[in-house]
């Protein structure tokens, strides 16, 4: 049997995607067995050239981590799109934006003057800034020109498949690749992880008790036993899906949403405020004010990682 | 001047692309290491509360 062809590509990420799949540890020979892979800029070296010089459709399944923040990210986007049978948007950067689309709370001119102009550890007194083209003695450069919104992977050309996750976990990689090795893969559109939400997975103590102040993460040192939401404490859980393993609950942490929105829900932040408000004992105007004042960041907790993805996408300027 | 381009680099973290100018002779001419990626944790760990950034910031590098 001819072995699969398999392309990883990271666009506007850490990295961290990588690493997830090296995770799977020596299983990764089994994926050596079945497959070759065409494209891995973080551990073999293939060149985009190689990548353009391909016929259409000649990859199999392309794992594309990262968001699109800029025109190389685009174009490779759109490159890999066409050159693959199946496109999976790996990890939460791919899948709703991610930490990367916090960004989407400023724009490029906000974001060129903090980094270039501002930054603490940055000397620019000519007030140099990136240029999609550059003259230099010798010719012309070019950079990728960055774009004012940050966007999910599905945003930009057709996806097959989900894989959530700040970083997907093991248990879902070996589940994908193994779905892809068995050529057992679900309808496309699928999201493979848990059709429940995180709190339908998290072994907590829920008591449906109503919670009558916000703590900030190093206010309390929560109870383990019990739900961190019901302790004041902003658990994501009710609007985000399950399928993580509840790792960041179990080291009682309040998780931070992921995994993206679950099955159903359009918008990740609009479900947890409407979560968080029917929790919340208020009884009156001051009452809501006093709850608007504990939680800091609303947006940034709420859409964490799914910004992007989310209805409004981005803050208005 | 003929242009060789080295894009992407590989085997590191992160995304660089590498111009080398060859002139008439076939020599290097000159050589340009460039980044062509840029996120802004700079800009959008701003209005983040403080004690959030330890969960935000370890997404600079997963490797």
């Amino acid at each position: 049997m001819a072995k699969l062809k398999l392309a990883l590509y990271w666009a506007a990420a850490c990295g961290g995607c990588d690493v997830a799949v090296l995770d799977i540890n020596e299983k990764i020979l089994d994926v050596a067995a079945i497959a070759d892979i065409l494209l891995w800029p973080v551990a073999l070296d293939f060149k985009y050239h190689h990548v353009r010089a391909m016929p259409d459709k000649h990859i199999d399944v392309c794992l594309f981590n990262g968001a699109i923040r800029n025109s190389e990210q685009e174009e490779l986007a759109l490159l890999l799109r066409a050159k693959s049978k199946v496109m999976v948007a790996f990890g939460s950067c791919a899948c709703f934006g991610g930490i990367p689309a916090l960004a989407n709370f400023s724009n490029r001119q906000g974001i060129f003057e903090r980094v270039y102009f501002e930054a603490q550890s940055v000397e620019n007194p000519e007030k140099t800034l990136p240029q999609p083209h550059i003259k230099v003695k010798e010719g012309e450069l070019e950079l990728p020109e960055f774009h004012d919104t940050v966007r999910t992977l599905a945003q930009v050309v057709p996806v097959e498949y989900f894989l959530p996750g700040c970083p997907p976990t093991v248990k879902l990689i070996l589940t994908a690749v193994d779905a892809i090795a068995k050529n057992a893969l679900p309808p496309p559109g699928a999201v493979i992880a848990s059709n429940k939400t995180l709190c339908d997975e998290c072994e907590r103590v829920k008591e449906d008790k109503t919670i009558t102040k916000v703590y900030r993460t190093h206010e309390i040192i929560p109870d383990p036993k019990k739900c961190l939401l019901e302790q004041g404490l902003l658990c994501m859980g009710p609007a985000t899906r399950g399928g993580c393993g509840a790792q960041c609950v179990k080291a009682n942490v309040p998780c931070r949403g992921c995994f993206g929105p679950p099955p159903g829900v359009l918008d990740q932040g609009a479900k947890y405020l409407s979560a968080l408000a029917s929790i919340y004992d208020v009884k009156d105007e001051v009452g809501i004010a006093r709850m608007l004042e504990e939680i800091v960041d609303p947006a940034g907790t709420f859409y964490r990682f799914s910004l992007a993805d989310s209805m409004l996408k981005r803050k208005r300027l | 001047m003929k242009k060789i381009s080295v894009d992407p680099i590989t085997r590191l973290e992160g995304h660089g692309k590498i111009e080398i100018f060859l002139n008439d002779a076939g020599d290097v001419e000159n050589t340009y290491f460039q980044i062509p990626e840029l996120r802004g944790f700079e800009k959008f760990c701003e209005g983040r509360p403080v004690e959030e950034v330890p969960r935000i910031v370890p997404r600079i590098c997963g490797v």
